[in-house]
């Protein structure tokens, strides 16, 4: 008798071990509808970045409140990887019901733009070659993997949701969809929180009557996926859907829905062409590409100047005049004197900082803003921040420590134009 | 038979007459109340609907079955073998004719018992709540899927009542029982966040696998993998909890 129930506990035992463990390696080893999604996008990204030669990429959103389109937008994106050149092709209806459509190319030496409203094409040139990635792969940057954790356990447990069927030749349809019941409702109440304020605020900037605004019940309803997945494991086209209710001021109920499409297209068969400039209006521009290269720093040796203005009498006066005197800059360095004058009659408003020398290295070569420290007349620190601005002809000249003149009524500007004459 | 049904009737009795069933079902109405104040002040507050009519049961089971229902399974598992086994009244039990084996059984039964009826009172009350104060969302399928949900939890529960009575037996102090139980099921928590795709194995996770009953497309080889490996977790406990109950000396 006490062999026996030894025995038999020893072999539900058993039983309950090789149970747990067999289905638990079927548990880890299966995957989910959840995973293939994710090796889908993956793979699609990575092959878009480094192994296609050419492909078409459409984007297309669509805004509708019980049916009726409020807005909506397409872009074509055709990239050449080969050539490093790029073309897009997009188009978009407001809400207020402005229609926009514009195209753009760009490659390493130039970039055209042109819009349907403004007929004329800006051409931007390059001097030096520019390395344009034309398509980069997101999962490689360097927090994408800590980011892929933070949305899978936020994902959770609605992975199950996710349903994958294979046709039979190769390719998958992958499938999601969530209703009310299915969305746990704290996240449901965290986004529709979200989605009501963002929603509302567009609408009050827009200040037009064709957006409803949500004020009561507002919750998620639905969010539905699907996604084509071809025999090669390349997603072709992913398909999200999502629907806001709720009910504005006057009892309406209004059903949002959001819909986005993505698809790939023309693998290796896209051609991206150059648009053919003969005859038409066209603007050239030399790339003054921010403040990534100054090619002529000396330019900027000189004097630029801004005029000193108070308050007086309900009226702007001007008191005097500021100086930036660039005496010596490279591509390393820029050197100078600060100082003001000011009219004899307003001699009082000369203050302490009235005059210093400065010298500063930009922070990275070729680069045109550097902080500055310099010593003014009375012996005390001066720090500050100057940038030197291609684009705007202007030095932006600031001094961290100037609080000694807010009292007086001098107001400060910061940026300084050449003098010329 | 008869004899399993006395212990049983035993044990439940022992449960009733505690103090803490009560205090359970208080709790329990008590999340229910603060729940519904709390969506009502979201409505009126937010504008947001927050919950409707079958949401609501939902969002109840989604917080109890990782809060007060666990805690409550240990509670009354700790009370019936350690506190049995510290008052000696544990030798009370074990003169009567009746096999270890079925009070042990009658012991989990009884607890089991007792978490049903939890379920089904929070149940009840929270599709009373829910139709009464939200707003009507309630097709046949969702309602359904909510009841069912409820029934399915019990499983995951029961096996974690297995597993508080298998450290129950082990350890002689019902708070260091509690303690252990409580970190344990912590710790499980913050692993199944950080190795998600291992969080099927852990009892925390399956706590919340109703939601597989949930997913329109009822993904059946889920469902039946989980239910084997919470019944295979849940055999082991069961055996080594009596062979540990079976061996002991009082």
């Amino acid at each position: 008798m006490k062999f026996k129930k030894k025995s038999v506990m020893l072999v539900s035992f058993t039983v309950g071990t090789l149970l747990l463990a067999t289905t638990a390696l079927a548990d880890i080893a299966s995957k989910s509808g959840y995973d293939e999604l994710k090796g889908a996008i993956k793979l699609t990204t990575e092959q878009a970045s480094e192994k296609f030669d050419s492909f078409t990429l459409d984007y297309s959103m669509a805004l509708k409140d019980n049916g009726k389109t409020l807005e909506s937008s397409n872009e074509t994106q055709k990239v050449d990887r080969k050539n490093s050149a790029s073309e897009n092709i997009s188009s978009s209806l407001s809400a207020n019901g402005d229609k926009r459509s514009s195209q753009s190319y760009s490659d390493k030496t130039t970039i055209i733009r042109v819009s349907e409203s403004d007929p004329t094409y800006y051409v931007t040139e390059f001097t030096k070659e520019r390395k344009d990635e034309a398509f980069t792969n997101p999962f490689k940057e360097e927090e994408a993997a800590d980011l892929e954790k933070i949305v899978d356990a936020i994902v959770g447990s609605l992975k199950d949701h996710v349903v994958v069927t294979e046709n039979p030749d190769g390719s998958k349809a992958i499938t999601g969809s969530l209703t009310e019941v299915q969305i746990p409702s704290l996240v449901n109440a965290v986004a529709s929180f979200q989605l009501k304020q963002e929603f509302n605020n567009q609408n009050s900037n827009q200040n037009n009557s064709k957006m409803p605004r949500l004020t009561k019940d507002v919750f998620v309803k639905e969010v539905k996926g699907s996604a084509k997945v071809n025999a090669d494991g390349v997603m072709e086209s992913i398909l999200g859907t999502a629907v806001l209710s709720g009910k504005d001021e006057q009892g309406t109920v209004h059903e949002i829905s959001l819909e986005a499409l993505v698809k790939v297209m023309d693998i290796n068969t896209t051609t991206v062409t150059k648009p053919d400039l003969t005859g038409k209006k066209v603007v050239k521009d030399i790339a003054r590409y921010g403040d990534a290269e100054m090619s002529n720093p000396e330019k900027f040796v000189g004097k630029f100047k801004n005029d000193i203005i108070i308050e007086k009498d309900s009226k702007f006066v001007k008191v005097g005049e500021r100086f930036v005197d660039i005496t010596q800059i490279d591509g390393k360095s820029v050197a100078g004197r600060y100082y003001a004058e000011y009219k004899p009659e307003f001699e009082e408003y000369a203050a302490s900082l009235s005059s210093f020398k400065f010298e500063a290295k930009f922070e990275q070569e070729q680069k045109t803003s550097a902080n500055f420290e310099g010593t003014n007349d009375s012996g005390d620190k001066v720090r500050g921040h100057i940038y030197l601005s291609e684009y705007e002809g202007q030095v932006n000249f600031n001094i961290d420590n100037f609080n000694g003149s807010f009292g007086s009524g001098l107001m400060f500007n910061s940026s300084f134009s050449p003098v010329l004459d | 038979m008869a004899v399993f049904q006395a212990a049983l009737l035993n044990e439940l009795e022992k449960l009733y007459k505690k103090k803490k069933v009560l205090v359970a079902i208080l709790l329990s109405l008590a999340v229910i109340v603060i729940g519904q104040l709390v969506i009502v002040g979201v409505r009126s507050g937010f504008g947001l609907r927050g919950t409707g009519s079958v949401e609501f049961p939902m969002l109840v089971l989604s917080v109890v079955v990782n809060t007060i229902l666990p805690l409550f399974t240990a509670l009354v598992a700790i009370d019936s073998f350690s506190g049995e086994f510290n008052q000696n009244s544990m030798r009370i039990t074990l003169t009567r004719p009746v096999s270890r084996f079925k009070i042990y059984t009658a012991k989990i039964t009884a607890i089991v018992l007792f978490i049903l009826g939890a379920l089904l009172l929070l149940l009840v009350f929270s599709l009373l709540a829910g139709f009464i104060f939200n707003t009507n969302s309630a097709t046949l399928d969702s309602l359904g899927r909510t009841v069912f949900s409820y029934f399915v939890s019990l499983l995951p529960l029961t096996v974690l009542a297995l597993a508080i009575a298998l450290l129950a037996n082990i350890f002689k102090s019902g708070i260091a029982v509690f303690f252990v139980s409580v970190l344990a099921f912590l710790a499980l928590k913050v692993l199944g966040v950080l190795f998600s795709q291992y969080s099927s194995l852990f009892l925390t996770t399956q706590l919340d696998w109703y939601n597989l009953f949930l997913v329109n497309s009822f993904p059946i080889l889920k469902i039946l993998r989980q239910f084997l490996i919470m019944l295979g977790s849940g055999i082991m406990l069961f055996t080594a909890g009596f062979y540990i109950f079976d061996k002991k000396e009082f």
